[in-house]
């Protein structure tokens, strides 16, 4: 089919612009939260304990009497901290190890991949409790178990990613001008390697707030009075009875902020991955 | 397949082996006592050094990995500090319990998960498929302890249909009873996962149906429902099995979080207890038996694999 | 044609996509008598598969069909499609690996049509797939039925495909490229299989190609279809012999052809497909017409001209006029100068499978390159021929030192090459790829890719870096305004002439080029051809020029090796190579070469058995387990060393020489 046809302009998958809305007005509330907030989130009011949604308090208040809707702000940033911070973790160990794996094959390739082999035959939470177990819990160290255990998931995929593209005939042009492993990795390989890698990295968020949450809903993450999402429904499930907004409020926040990120991370694949573009017409 | 087989029980015994070495290596050379840990920051050193000399840990580190190590090549899983009992009873009674959750997850998932992608895959664009693509969209998203307080909330709370907590073994309860406490950890476990099944179950049948082989099966003058069923299906199922193996390890992960909300005294709760209380011999002895646990199941996937698999199952040429 | 079997008037079929309307055929028309043959001729993007999916009733969902009439034996296909296709229409596709099902034993697969359309009982239609796979000439049939598709090679696959559309006995069969993806000599195995079975069954045959040779050797009809429309439409044999339409005469003049191995330049047609979503009310090729002129854009009918029908305005008028033909020829060639390449004895092994916890898995190691010495002179073609697996890329890798050498040694300009060579070899040593989409980085202009070999060897820099840039594209006919083009932006024939740039811009003086043609349609592949022929006059430039399609090597190289399991069994000056005496593997694969206008070689056909298979014995001459003449013992038991035959002709071969002189010439007719 002749090339020279001009293509349309790359339009944005809608669930893409969605989810970016989204995300970022969640962010925004969260940078904004300390401003925000009508009320300081560590306060004590024993006079206003457990009280339901109303115009004082719309979230309510919890049995300490703080205020709901103030430490859902204040507690919005953990989650986002966790998902950016863990990706970022993996994302900084796997790419490399995954890239010189692919390029270097032999023993170094057989050491790197047995030893993610061996990472990946912990199942994720455990690997993460296990980290967690024998130090302090507190938010940076979940953010850096969170981001230890997706390293082998960030690893096979670089290396899946850099081997399809090491077996492409530019490369070999490359290596027939006796480039250097730099220049092939930094400038053949990587420059079309982000697309998957993108995408990768969106939808790995999603599960890095997932299990960040729940090690701290498992009291492994931010310790009390932090007012981190998956740490206050687990402090909200004595009173769920007769106080479930203590619960719900936190954990509709954390659902509308997965849902957007992992819609983010779809609309990425939508856009980025090279199966569903039509091959060929650029 | 003999060869193959070989192989693959030998990389579980390494396997198993080195997580042995990294649970031990992460439990005792990361900063701090274990003593200190386990007595907490107030601790006399006078208690300190008893309990060391107590729990051999004034020995070099190569003996006491090999005391343990050793241990629990014979069975023996040392003992529960904080229980004052041999801690391999333990372990596998909780992790009793927590199979019959596993399989009974793993099952449903793999059938409902299953069912549905090829649904949809079948159905493209229809409403049926949307509402399900939907679905998938939410239903991953939603992290489990957030569903284990939705339907302890409605089902337990509000409705009073079934027990928020607990578990009633097979023999008091009876079937009705014993039922009753699996329900809602069972539907919060697989939620997710039904969901992460399907999508990939979808588009490994998609990939299927557009191949040339189906297009063959069709220029045969096979009816659709023949074409699907015995040209794209089992073609289709293979990538399902390898999602659903992953899975397995997500559904592990599932599994801590639920039987602690539940209070399901599994393998689950057990281990978070153990790190709560700092009992370290429960702690290693848990993490080993669930990495066992886990890795059989990917060999039984794998093996599985290599079944349906005319590719591994039977050699080269004729 | 009153009582066609096929009868096709006015069919056309367009898809929705997101550039708009493709209209993927217009107004084809075509008929098809009980136990005839058509040719279905075009290039890609000609709509000729289109054609196949519209007759089956198989078109995507997306597609719209439009017919005046689709007739099958007075029945309209477009109700009774579903119920004829396997019945009493067979069909085969392109590539058997992808048309048989990889988790169904083949007896199954050829068995299903005979239990859906002939309701027999399972046991009985299994029993008939043993007979079916008997009779398409493959050894041990009951196996075979029992095996899965994997455990077959290319070409038993394609004839378990064969079996299965021949199932029910259809009357029509459709072949949508049936040889395509197989190699040679296994391509000739197929044709001769679909030659009897259309003269035993007397089975109607639709046969879509883009190759013009095997249409001549199995059609007595031909239409040619161009961007979905019919061009031109009557006899074969006339039609190659006179073509009438333009693009006709473009095909066959732009056809690459080993009994012509000459070192003319061929007739490239210029340009590309038009835009298919705008279909142009006149003549849709006049763009690319030398023969353009007045009345071109004028709608054009099909018209009956000499006894066929054409759709050009000129036909008559034009008569035996040829496509014309590039002005240069080879007399300007330079003499060969002194040696630049000298490689002794290469090797290497593959093992198949690998890594450290798998070291106790015995595996088989292929023998991918078996010590193979050859040498190139500065400025000369050598042409390397081989079916798949044969081993010319890994040779062509190992002159390069881009892959480790097992054994042997090269050297260059007198030099010898380290296995991790200087930037001096590689400037002078470059390499060209078959596959264009890949072999070109998505992400880098055509300047970024031009500029790198010059900063990369400190070539050029600045702005005269740019000139050369300039000059490179000029040197592979393209404007400046290619510079900043992605490669995504370029045709194939378009990208491949970049990467012959990039090659060149280290001003190489030896050039590996990998199948570099293979992947390109009849007229683009002589363009780059030609350009080729002119590097290798004016720069000197000395080629290994790896293909599979003898054709193409005989056009361009001064020598040709040809290689079998690792080894060269044959090498010598192309016109010694081309003619007796022959290896008896070249002479095979010569004569499994289908050419235009030759249909009389039949008798003089050297027929291989069986397909290359990887591993084999470890003694013995590599080709005796194929080969139709082999004496013996000897051939069993000792390797055939290279043996003299005439001045620089050297083959491989236990035969005696006059035997191997008395073979008929593969490429020519017998009366």
């Amino acid at each position: 089919m002749s090339a020279t046809v001009a293509t349309p302009a790359h339009r944005l998958p809608r669930t893409l612009v969605t989810g970016l809305l989204v995300v970022g007005a969640i962010a925004l509330l969260a940078a904004l939260g300390p401003w925000i907030a009508p009320y300081d989130p560590d306060a004590f009011d024993m006079r206003a304990r457990l009280q339901p949604p109303s115009a004082a308090h719309w979230f309510g208040t919890d049995e300490f009497g703080r205020d709901v809707l103030s430490r859902v702000l204040s507690g919005a940033h953990h989650s986002i901290l966790m998902g950016v911070g863990a990706t970022a973790i993996s994302l900084a160990i796997g790419v490399p190890l995954g890239l010189i794996a692919a390029f270097r094959r032999g023993w170094t390739e057989e050491v790197v991949m047995r030893c993610i082999d061996l990472m990946i035959s912990l199942p994720p939470v455990l690997l993460g409790l296990l980290i967690l177990a024998v130090t302090e819990p507190g938010l940076w160290k979940t953010i850096l178990a969170v981001g230890l255990v997706y390293v082998p998931i960030m690893t096979r995929i670089s290396r899946a990613v850099a081997l399809d593209l090491l077996s492409e005939d530019f490369v070999e042009a490359a290596r027939a001008r006796g480039e250097g492993a730099y220049h092939i990795l930094v400038r053949e390989i990587l420059p079309n390697a982000w697309p998957p890698l993108i995408v990768e990295t969106a939808l790995r968020i999603t599960f890095a707030i997932l299990l960040g949450s729940a090690l701290s809903f498992l009291g492994l993450g931010p310790q009390p009075p932090a007012s981190e999402w998956g740490l206050m429904i687990a402090e909200s499930r004595p009173f769920i009875a007769e106080a479930p907004w203590i619960g719900l409020a936190p954990g509709l926040s954390l659902c509308l902020l997965l849902i957007a990120v992992n819609t983010v991370g779809e609309g990425l694949r939508d856009l980025l991955d090279p199966r569903l573009r039509g091959r060929g017409h650029g | 397949m003999g060869a193959f087989l070989l192989r693959r029980f030998a990389s579980l015994a390494f396997v198993l082996w080195a997580m042995t070495v990294l649970v031990f290596a992460i439990v005792h050379i990361l900063p701090g006592s274990v003593a200190h840990m386990i007595l907490g920051e107030y601790a006399t050193d006078a208690a300190i050094a008893a309990l060391e000399e107590r729990l051999g840990l004034n020995d070099p580190l190569y003996v006491q990995y090999w005391r343990w190590f050793s241990g629990i090549l014979a069975g023996d899983f040392g003992t529960s500090l904080t229980m004052d009992r041999p801690a391999g009873p333990l372990i596998f009674e909780a992790l009793g319990r927590s199979a019959v959750l596993a399989s009974i997850a793993i099952v449903l998932v793999a059938a409902i998960g299953i069912a549905l992608g090829i649904h949809s895959a079948t159905h493209v664009g229809t409403a049926s498929d949307r509402a399900l693509t939907l679905g998938q969209y939410f239903f991953i998203a939603v992290p489990e302890f957030f569903w284990c307080i939705l339907v302890i909330l409605f089902f337990a709370v509000w409705l009073g249909w079934l027990p928020a907590t607990g578990y009633t073994p097979l023999a008091e309860g009876g079937l009705l009873g014993w039922a009753k406490h699996l329900i809602l950890p069972v539907s919060t476990l697989v939620l997710g996962l039904i969901a992460h099944v399907s999508r990939l179950t979808r588009s490994s049948m998609l990939e299927a149906i557009e191949s040339r082989y189906v297009l063959a099966a069709r220029a045969k003058g096979l009816p659709e429902r023949t074409v699907l069923r015995r040209h794209a299906l089992p073609n289709a199922l293979l990538p399902a099995i390898t999602v659903i193996a992953v899975d397995i390890g997500i559904l592990i992960g599932g599994i801590v979080v639920v039987e602690s909300v539940f209070a399901y005294p599994g393998l689950g709760r057990m281990l978070v207890y153990a790190i709560e209380n700092q009992d370290l011999p429960l702690l290693m002895g848990g993490m080993i038996v669930v990495t066992a646990v886990y890795a059989l199941a990917n060999l039984a996937a794998d093996i599985l694999y290599a079944v349906l698999n005319p590719r591994i199952r039977v050699g080269g040429a004729v | 044609m009153a009582e066609a079997l096929l009868d096709v008037a006015g069919l056309s079929v367009s898809y929705a996509t997101r550039r708009g309307l493709v209209h993927a055929l217009q107004d084809v028309s075509l008929a098809i008598p009980r136990g005839g043959a058509m040719g279905l001729v075009g290039e890609s993007g000609s709509g000729k598969s289109s054609m196949v999916l519209a007759l089956l009733g198989l078109l995507d969902k997306g597609a719209r069909l439009e017919a005046d009439r689709l007739d099958f034996a007075g029945e309209d296909l477009r109700q009774a499609c579903a119920r004829l296709r396997g019945s009493r229409i067979g069909t085969v596709f392109q590539d058997p690996a992808a048309a048989l099902n990889p988790a169904l034993r083949i007896g199954f697969q050829v068995a299903e049509p005979l239990v859906q359309h002939r309701r027999l009982p399972q046991p009985i239609a299994l029993a008939r797939a043993v007979e079916l796979l008997a009779e398409m000439g493959i050894p041990r049939p009951a196996e075979v039925a029992q095996a899965y598709p994997h455990q077959l090679s290319g070409g038993m696959k394609q004839r378990a495909v064969i079996a299965t559309a021949l199932a029910c006995e259809p009357e029509l069969l459709l072949l949508d490229e049936p040889t395509t993806a197989l190699d040679v000599t296994v391509e000739a195995q197929i044709l001769d299989l679909l030659e009897r079975l259309r003269r035993d069954r007397q089975v109607a045959l639709l046969l879509v190609s883009h190759n013009l040779g095997i249409v001549d050797r199995l059609c007595d009809r031909l239409t040619v279809l161009y961007a979905g429309r019919v061009v031109e439409q009557g006899d074969a044999a006339t039609m190659l012999r006179a073509p009438r339409h333009p693009y006709t005469r473009g095909l066959l003049a732009a056809l690459p052809r080993a009994d012509r191995g000459q070192l003319q330049r061929l007739a490239p047609i210029p340009g590309g497909l038009p835009d298919l979503t705008r279909p142009e009310s006149g003549c849709n090729f006049a763009a690319r017409c030398p023969f353009r002129a007045e009345g071109c854009d004028a709608p054009q009918a099909l018209r009956d001209v000499a006894g066929r029908a054409v759709r050009c305005h000129r036909a008559e008028e034009l008569g035996d006029t040829p496509w014309p033909r590039p002005g240069h020829t080879a007399a300007q060639r330079a003499p060969l100068g002194a040696m630049l390449l000298e490689a002794e004895g290469l090797a290497r092994r593959f093992r198949l499978g690998g890594g450290f916890l798998q070291m106790f898995r015995s595996r088989a190691e292929v023998r991918a390159v078996d010590g193979v010495s050859l040498s190139l002179r500065r400025g000369e073609v050598l042409g390397l021929v081989g079916e798949s697996g044969c081993g010319k890329t890994t040779l062509g890798r190992l002159l390069l030192r881009l892959i480790e050498a097992d054994a042997g040694t090269i050297r260059f300009d007198g030099q010898p090459v380290s296995p991790r060579p200087d930037a001096a070899f590689r400037r002078r040593a470059q390499i060209v790829f078959q596959n264009p989409d890949s072999s070109l980085n998505p992400r880098q202009t055509v300047e970024q890719a031009l500029l790198r070999p010059l900063v990369r060897f400190g070539l050029a820099s600045g702005a005269a870096a740019d000139r050369e840039v300039d000059r490179l594209l000029e040197r592979v006919r393209l404007s400046p305004a290619y510079r900043p083009r992605y490669p995504h932006q370029m045709s194939g024939g378009e990208k491949q002439r970049i990467g012959i740039a990039r090659a060149l811009a280290s001003r190489p003086d030896f050039l590996v080029c990998d199948e570099a043609v293979s992947a390109l349609d009849v007229s683009v592949q002589a363009a780059v051809l030609n350009l080729l022929a002119d590097l290798r006059d004016e720069l000197g430039v000395a080629f290994l020029f790896i293909s599979h399609d003898i054709g193409v090597v005989a056009h361009i190289a001064d020598r040709i090796a040809v290689m079998y399991r690792g080894v060269i069994v044959e090498e010598g000056p192309t016109q010694a190579v081309l003619a007796p005496p022959y290896h008896p593997y070249t002479q095979a694969l010569l004569s499994a070469v289908p050419l235009v206008g030759q249909s009389g070689r039949a008798t003089t056909r050297l027929r291989l058995v069986g397909d290359v298979s990887a591993t084999g014995p470890a003694s013995g001459c590599p080709f005796a387990h194929r080969c139709p003449v082999k004496i013996g013992a000897p051939c069993e038991r000792q390797a055939p060393a290279m043996r003299e035959v005439a001045v620089g002709h050297r083959i491989a071969c236990h035969l005696p020489i006059e035997e191997m002189a008395r073979a008929p010439h593969a490429l020519m007719a017998t009366e």
